[in-house]
């Protein structure tokens, strides 16, 4: 567009500048050819002047016309002037006395007597004839003065011979410039009119309309919508004349005609150039820009990561090889964001896919249904280790070395590196079954060592196994529950492990719980239910289990386990141990004065026995509630017993002193230390279930059972076997001494007015009726 | 014979002088180049002139190589003037004066009648064949009139004293103007006049024949 436009712009000057030019050229030639020509005129004029005079002259030597002046014959005078002025071509003939004064004049009587208006030519004529261009009565005339002879001058006759139209239409067709030639006088108002004009155009006014002098030099002058070249040249007139010129001018619009021509021809050329330099503005655009811009919108295409646009292959040998580069470079890109890609996908040290892309493959399609199928997180529980003893470049070996025993052992499931110790392998619409022999495959594959030169290294794998749809759609959630399920698996026996939601400690909903926590703690969501412990000795309910239950408003009923491990990992625990400490040391007080004296037992967790306040707490909650400190009983699990710092241990011992007493929960499950146990101040040691539960019919486990009751007595310990849930264990149990026992054949946790009902407290207070409490 | 006639002239001179008569002496010039003009005729008139008696003339006015020969004459009233054609061609001699006017055309070797010309002023002549030849006669009443020569002065001898008027009239005087004139004064001394004289050219040398010349 803009080469068009400097190609418009570049002729148009050009075109003005030549026509500038050319006029000025023109103009200064002419202004040249109209001084010639004036003075041509001017020449001319003078040469007719001279030979009217010397026709005049011979006029005047007519010897009859002489004797007539001479005589004074004034009617022959008149006549022969007349007569001989037709001869001569002259309009007016004047017989003029010595002394200048008209004394015959052919244009009437009138003048008669009047001096002759142009003296100076009579005092001139009788050297030469006298010659003046004059204006007389709005016409020019020549006016010739010639003395008369007889023999001496006697009288002068003047010849007014008319400058018209006519002759000076002769004298223009004998030059070649002027349009225009005219005779121009001055009047004496100060304006100059023309009195003769060769054509009928004239340019007298318009030259003379604003200037007073005559135009001496070619000026320009604009008549009308034209434009002409003039000059004046003043001939030789009379003096008592009115100043008389002729006035010449050429039409510049003539004679710039030729150049006008070429100046329409140029116009037409710069269109016509116009129109193609357009075209091919517009051919070259479309050649050059319209690969460009596909070239352009090739490269928004990669922009926005389509690789696959082709770029034009048409348009020059530039716009070919700008291509060229553009396809290899897309090319190039491409690569590299297919390499990137698969490192962002893809674990470096096994090649396989990562957590994410397993996630993806597990999730199927973007909107299709996900799939079923069973995931099976397999851990190399020792690598840790490993790592630590060996260190980092020998793990990253065994993982890969893994990581291709598990794709040959996967087949078809899918197999991703999910954490640093983990891999997942999916098998998309398996059954329980298929995972199980999946698994059994995998730690088949993974059993035995890796070996490296010298090193032999058990990973000892485990595997935990998570199925869609039952226990979760999601693949991130299916992964951390399968990983759930392997670390149930860790310290255990078996190797492979199923997902149980009931065991998953790490359940969301519980994480909103413990905000929900001190909520229920002040909105008394939670309750007190409690156990009673039988004597079996005196076969009465002597004592509960205070057992804690949340009413949650939304999830309803939980249970202890779904709250309690959640409550202790976030220090929540504290809160809840206070409340529980301040409502059963409440409910024994209560009991007390209905004259129920039953022995509360409380669980605490082995959080609560890091606070070195904890006793002092409890000793308060005892005073304000004015109750004896061995109806309470602290219970505490084997495992939270055991192993614990000094600190612990003093606590223990001030509850003690204080006359609290501790029972030590699920006996015989956990890590019992006896060297531990005989420093702690321990009073009563609770069966765990696992071992009553078959005791009916059970050798070993009565054998167990049995045994613990001596060995508790021995070491001068109540024992308390929970989870007694039928007759003959009861009954096995009272013949080998057990203390007390617990559970359904007795009663579940019910609240406190059951409780009282079973004691028979409702039935008065201090009677001894015939409840079980005593 | 000779001496005779210049011891009588001697004396009579002497004897004039007894007579108590001056002179005047006229010298007539051109005015710009002081050149003394011929052919100029000085009329002087004084108070007491009377009116003397004069002898009736003829004088002959030739016509030689197409000039009128002589150019200028004076004449008294009552003198005869007669044309005389010497030339080989004819002349066609005219003259439309108010003193007279006349036309003859005369052979060669002719005469031309004589003309009285009896009346005082001025006659110009002219041939109507050859437009160069012009004559101018001048027929004058004054008691002393004299045509100055070659050195352009004229000495009028024997005026008695008292005063006199003098007129001065040339062929080539510009027409239209009048004759130039001067009073004055003659006593004992005498008296010397000057006129100087605005001139037009002299019209047979304006108007010679080119042929006559030689081209």
């Amino acid at each position: 567009m803009l080469f068009v436009i400097t190609l418009i712009v570049v002729q148009v000057v050009t075109a003005v500048l030549v026509y500038a030019v050319a006029r000025r050229g023109v103009i200064a030639e002419g202004e040249r050819e109209l001084a010639a020509e004036a003075d041509a005129v001017v020449r001319q004029l003078d040469d007719i002047s001279s030979r009217v005079a010397d026709n005049v002259h011979l006029l005047s030597l007519d010897y009859a016309l002489r004797a007539a002046i001479a005589q004074r014959d004034e009617g022959t005078v008149q006549s022969a002037l007349r007569n001989h002025g037709r001869r001569i071509g002259a309009e007016r003939m004047l017989l003029v006395d010595l002394d200048g004064q008209i004394r015959s004049d052919t244009a009437g009587t009138r003048s008669a007597g009047q001096p002759f208006p142009f003296p100076d030519l009579v005092d001139t004529a009788f050297a030469h004839p006298a010659s003046a261009v004059v204006a007389l009565g709005g016409k020019a005339y020549w006016m010739i003065v010639v003395p008369i002879y007889a023999p001496a001058p006697i009288a002068l006759i003047a010849a007014g011979i008319p400058i018209d139209d006519a002759l000076l239409q002769r004298l223009q067709q004998v030059s070649a410039l002027p349009n225009m030639l005219e005779l121009i006088v001055h009047s004496d108002d100060g304006r100059w009119s023309d009195i003769a004009r060769a054509g009928d155009a004239t340019i007298a006014a318009a030259t003379m309309a604003d200037r007073r002098e005559l135009p001496l030099q070619p000026t320009l002058v604009r008549a009308g919508a034209s434009e002409f070249v003039a000059l004046a040249k003043r001939i030789k007139e009379a003096e008592r004349s009115a100043p008389v010129a002729v006035l010449l001018a050429f039409s510049l619009d003539d004679a710039l005609l030729p150049y006008r021509k070429v100046v329409y021809a140029w116009t037409a050329l710069l269109l016509l150039s116009l129109i193609v330099g357009l075209g091919a503005a517009m051919a070259i655009a479309r050649s050059m820009a319209r690969p460009i811009e596909a070239l352009a919108e090739t490269a928004r295409g990669v922009a926005s990561g389509n690789y696959t646009a082709r770029p034009p292959s048409d348009g020059g040998r530039e716009i070919g090889e700008l291509a060229g580069a553009f396809a290899s470079m897309t090319q190039a890109i491409s690569e590299r964001e297919a390499h990137i890609h698969y490192q962002a996908t893809h674990d470096a040290v096994t090649a396989l896919p990562n957590r994410q892309a397993a996630e993806l493959l597990m999730r199927g399609t973007a909107d299709g249904p996900p799939t079923d199928g069973a995931l099976l997180m397999v851990g190399l529980t020792r690598l840790p280790e490993i790592i630590q003893t060996v260190g980092h470049a020998i793990g990253d070996r065994v993982m890969r070395d893994a990581g291709e025993r598990l794709r040959d052992a996967a087949g078809s499931a899918h197999v991703a590196r999910v954490t640093d110790t983990q891999f997942s392998v999916w098998l998309a619409d398996a059954t329980m079954s298929q995972a199980m022999s999946a698994a059994t495959r995998v730690l088949e594959a993974l059993s035995n060592a890796y070996r490296e030169s010298d090193l032999c290294l058990d990973t000892v794998p485990a595997v935990g196994i998570a199925m869609a749809p039952e226990h979760g759609q999601e693949p991130d959630l299916l992964l951390r529950r399968a990983e759930v399920a392997l670390m149930a698996c860790v310290g255990q026996e078996h190797a492979v492990t199923l997902y149980d939601p009931a065991t998953d400690p790490h359940r969301p909903e519980r994480l909103g719980l413990m905000s929900d926590l001190r909520t229920a703690l002040e909105r008394d969501e939670l309750h007190l239910l409690y156990q009673p412990k039988l004597a079996l000795a005196k076969n009465a309910i002597d004592g509960a289990e205070a057992l804690v239950r949340w009413y949650h408003p939304v999830r309803g009923l939980l249970y202890p386990d779904a709250f309690i491990e959640l409550a202790e990992r976030t220090g929540n625990i504290r809160a809840l141990s206070r409340w529980v400490i301040e409502h059963s040391v409440a409910q024994v007080a209560r009991w007390a004065r209905k004259g129920c004296a039953l022995r509360v037992s409380i669980n605490l967790s082995a959080h609560d026995f890091e606070d070195p306040t904890l006793p002092d707490l409890i000793i308060d909650a005892l005073s304000a509630h004015d109750v004896a400190p061995h109806h309470l009983v602290v219970e505490l699990t084997e495992s939270a017993v055991m192993g614990k710092p000094e600190a612990a241990l003093r606590v223990f011992r001030r509850l003690a002193d204080i006359g609290v007493e501790l029972a030590v929960d699920d006996f015989g499950i956990g890590q019992s230390s006896f060297a531990y146990l005989r420093h702690l101040p321990v009073r009563e040691i609770k069966i765990d279930r696992l071992f009553t539960r078959e005791l009916a019919f059970n050798i070993k486990d009565q054998l167990l059972v049995q045994s613990i009751v001596e060995f508790g007595h021995r070491l001068s310990y109540r024992v308390t076997a929970e989870g007694v849930e039928d007759a003959r264990s009861l009954d096995f149990l009272r013949r080998i001494g057990c203390d007390h026992v617990q559970g359904f054949h007795i009663a579940k946790a019910i609240d406190t007015a059951a409780i009282e009902r079973m004691c028979g407290v409702e039935n008065g207070f201090g009677r001894r009726t015939r409840g079980r409490c005593s | 014979m000779r001496r005779w006639f210049l011891i009588v002239l001697c004396a009579g001179t002497w004897v004039a002088t007894f007579a108590r008569a001056s002179d005047l002496s006229v010298l007539v010039s051109e005015r710009t180049s002081s050149v003394p003009v011929a052919d100029a005729v000085i009329e002087v008139r004084g108070a007491a002139d009377a009116a003397l008696p004069f002898t009736p003339v003829t004088r002959r006015i030739d016509q030689r190589s197409e000039t009128f020969i002589p150019y200028v004459e004076i004449f008294r009233p009552g003198d005869r003037v007669e044309f005389h054609n010497s030339d080989k061609t004819r002349h066609h001699v005219y003259s439309f004066a108010d003193a007279k006017s006349f036309e003859f055309v005369i052979a060669p070797g002719d005469s031309a009648p004589a003309v009285a010309l009896d009346r005082p002023g001025q006659i110009d002549v002219g041939c109507n064949i050859h437009d160069h030849m012009i004559a101018h006669l001048l027929i004058s009443d004054a008691a002393h009139v004299a045509k100055t020569g070659q050195g352009g002065q004229v000495v009028f001898t024997g005026l008695p004293d008292g005063r006199y008027s003098v007129h001065v009239w040339h062929p080539q005087l510009r027409p239209g103007k009048a004759a130039p004139e001067q009073n004055v004064l003659i006593d004992a001394r005498g008296a010397s006049l000057e006129f100087p004289l605005s001139l037009l050219p002299d019209p047979r040398a304006g108007r010679s024949d080119p042929e006559r010349n030689g081209y």
